[in-house]
């Protein structure tokens, strides 16, 4: 088993892909859901798998390019087929994934193993009909886009208006148009003249859900920016810059690294975006700069073990976060939060109710079909029963990748080899 | 939690410095604070250096833990202007050889790899060259318990000023066996707190080893497309680097030192104390409770990159 390197819902929820290390995209698809059996939803299994990158190797700088997948973005349906970007750290690719339920039977001049019929024996004419055959779900490369960046693509983002995206290397991120591939407009471009003076790095991207003009862009030194396409070509200057002061009792060795930020969200509606940077989710109001409106610690006690977290390299993992999907009384709001952490726990937080939950993927500790027990983690003191205690933790078991189905209470939680899926408990 | 006396893993050692509330403006928990910054710049220069990918290391990791270096820089420049100088680097590995002219500093854990191959190259074999005293006194404080703290708290500067004079003296017998224009300068400013007068002293030797570095930096993976890495080396100064964070006072408060005496740590070392601490090393990745010979690792490798090349 490979390496899971992303994982992501369509807009319908009914298929889930996930890229890994290897190069690999595996899709899944949701069983329809059975009427008669209402205590469960659709089960989900696998519905194609390819090979969407493979590794290269840069004979310029003499250096392999990883074929890990680094992020997959479906784009919403508009035909039969499904379309979904693929990206590894310098190419990124358009896969048409078609499913093929019947086939051409009856041709003239061939039989039907495919050899030739001798055109003499032919005394008849008829017209080939299509018969069922198996399903075969086909994946093909329909645009290849390379060549765009020279530092590794960390982001992808579709447009809302369903015809641009945006790539987002480390240094520069590019607005391409998904029918062409032979050419990109540079947007954003921090790359200093003097590579020495280099600070700061764009950590992740994405365009905003309904406003196809703007987009927002967070960095490695905590803080993002929100651009606007229409002020000018290269969106150098931002429109708003969303920076926390920070916090002087907190202040450490490590605090610019903590405040790095890995991921970065829109809600559904667009009044608000998420960040994850180490320690913390934040919450930001996108008219409130100067500091977020909820702020949610992920794992706190890892904050006296940050020595040790950067020796051993965990301080770079880059955690993911994500919205609930659309609750199915309430459209489109953006009440809870999910992310990941180590020892394979994953956290939610709910922001009406300021509760949060911390919940273990692993088959040793929890039978299928069972509910979830809540975990806690002791930080100091006396441990207490069911408690793990924060030096026991397995920092290599860890959550990076997690995501919510768009319209159910249903998420994809990725292990390290393996991926989770849990619904919600039905009455 | 410090001071338990038993074997001591690195997990609780860290927990044990960064359970303390350290600022730089603490008095015994300046120690802490300072161990801990070294500790954390070693690590940095270990991870930058000691990286080699089949695949271009991460621009984000490196522009991170350049900037941490960066930092730590900063301070020590800062902190180099306040503190008292105390020039641990000319002691002789044998006070009677007539190489102290040449001799440089085996070691200061703090100097970027970069600058020690140029030293070891112009001098004599690793084994007989000089260590500074502060060094040894990591080596001591590797072997045992961490320091107290919070335990009796003996003012910093007496102790340090005892220890300078006694080093000072030696610097003195230095002097008087080997007059060279860079030891003269040494012994003249072994009392002194100035930070000019011994950058001069480190003139000749900075401008060969930054010649060295930019040798160096070609063969090394592609930090920043390989530029930026050796910016920042070549923004340190020698003397910052050398003195600004050769401090004693860490074995001011260490215990197990009581019995030996922190003076005696300051006598020139015999050749054979030098082998003894040198023959342990290894070419495994250390933890930072020894950045000497985790930085030995890097000399040597960077002995071979040189030759090699």
């Amino acid at each position: 088993a490979d390496i899971i390197s992303t994982v992501e819902f369509n807009h319908s929820g009914e298929l889930l892909a996930t890229g890994d290390k290897g190069g690999r995209v595996v899709i899944f698809q949701q069983e329809q859901e059975n009427k008669t059996q209402s205590h469960s939803r659709g089960e989900y299994n696998v519905y194609s798998t390819f090979q969407s990158h493979e590794p290269e190797f840069d004979y310029l700088k003499s250096l392999e390019i990883e074929e890990k997948i680094n992020k997959i973005r479906w784009l919403p349906q508009k035909n039969a087929a499904q379309f979904l970007l693929s990206t590894n750290d310098k190419t990124i690719k358009l896969w048409k994934i078609s499913e093929r339920d019947k086939r051409p039977e009856g041709y003239n001049l061939k039989e039907e193993d495919g050899r030739y019929r001798d055109p003499t024996t032919v005394t008849t004419l008829r017209v080939p009909v299509f018969r069922p055959m198996d399903l075969m779900v086909e994946a093909s490369p329909r645009r290849i886009f390379a060549n765009a960046h020279t530092y590794h693509i960390n982001s992808i983002s579709i447009n809302s208006d369903y015809e641009t995206y945006l790539s987002a290397d480390d240094l520069r991120i590019n607005l391409w148009h998904l029918e062409i591939t032979d050419r990109s407009f540079n947007i954003v471009d921090i790359k200093p003249a003097n590579m020495e003076e280099l600070t700061e790095v764009i950590t992740a991207a994405e365009f905003h859900p309904n406003s196809c003009s703007t987009f927002v862009y967070s960095s490695s030194k905590g803080t993002i920016r929100l651009c606007d396409m229409r002020a000018s070509a290269l969106c150098d200057r931002h429109s708003k810059l969303f920076e926390e002061p920070e916090d002087p009792s907190n202040r450490s060795f490590f605090s610019e690294i903590i405040s790095s930020i890995s991921d970065v969200k829109f809600s559904h509606s667009g009044r608000y975006m998420m960040t994850r940077d180490y320690l913390s989710v934040k919450i930001w109001d996108l008219n409130m700069e100067n500091r977020p409106v909820e702020t949610y610690q992920v794992h706190e006690y890892l904050r006296s073990k940050l020595c040790s977290l950067y020796e051993n390299d965990c301080i770079f993992d880059k955690f993911e976060c994500c919205w609930n999907g659309s609750d199915r009384q309430v459209e489109f709001l953006s009440l809870i939060v999910m992310t990941g952490s180590y020892n394979n726990f994953f956290r939610m937080f709910d922001r009406n109710t300021k509760r949060d939950i911390t919940l273990e993927a692993s088959r040793e500790n929890n039978k299928p079909r069972t509910v979830l027990k809540p975990r806690k983690v002791c930080a100091s003191g006396k441990r207490k029963k069911d408690e793990i205690s924060v030096d026991s933790l397995d920092f290599n078991k860890k959550i990076l990748h997690t995501a919510w189905h768009p319209k159910e209470n249903i998420i994809a939680v990725a292990t390290t080899n393996n991926l989770y899926i849990f619904q919600d408990k039905m009455n | 939690m410090l001071g338990k006396g038993g074997k001591r893993k690195f997990d609780e050692h860290e927990d044990g410095l960064e359970g303390k509330v350290v600022s730089p403006t603490d008095g015994p928990s300046k120690v802490s604070y300072t161990l801990q910054r070294q500790t954390i710049f070693n690590i940095s220069l270990m991870k930058l250096y000691n990286h080699r990918p089949l695949t271009e290391p991460s621009l984000q990791k490196t522009v991170l833990i350049n900037n941490m270096l960066r930092r730590i820089q900063e301070e020590l420049k800062q902190e180099g202007s306040l503190r008292p100088m105390f020039v641990a680097a000319s002691q002789p590995a044998d006070p009677l050889g007539d190489t102290f002219g040449e001799a440089q500093p085996a070691f200061s854990h703090l100097a970027p790899p970069g600058l020690l191959p140029a030293e070891l190259a112009s001098t004599m074999p690793l084994e007989s060259c000089l260590t500074p005293a502060s060094l040894l006194e990591d080596d001591t404080f590797c072997t045992s318990p961490p320091a107290q703290h919070d335990g009796p708290t003996k003012p910093a500067a007496p102790a340090l000023q005892a220890a300078k004079d006694s080093f000072s003296s030696a610097l003195d017998e230095i002097e008087e066996l080997c007059p060279a224009p860079t030891s003269a300068e040494a012994a003249a400013e072994a009392g002194s707190k100035a930070q000019p007068s011994q950058s001069n002293l480190h003139k000749p030797e900075g401008v060969e080893s930054r010649t060295a570095e930019s040798k160096l930096m070609d063969p090394l993976p592609g930090n920043f497309e390989i530029t930026a890495s050796t910016g920042f080396l070549t923004d340190l100064t020698l003397d910052d680097i050398l003195f600004a964070d050769i401090d004693t006072s860490m074995y001011d408060f260490d215990p197990c030192t009581s019995a030996t005496g922190a003076a005696s740590k300051m006598a020139p070392v015999s050749a054979d104390e030098l082998l003894k601490t040198l023959a342990p090393y290894s070419s495994q990745p250390v933890t930072p409770n020894q950045p000497f010979k985790m930085d030995l690792t890097e000399l040597d490798h960077i002995m071979e990159v040189l030759v090699g090349s």
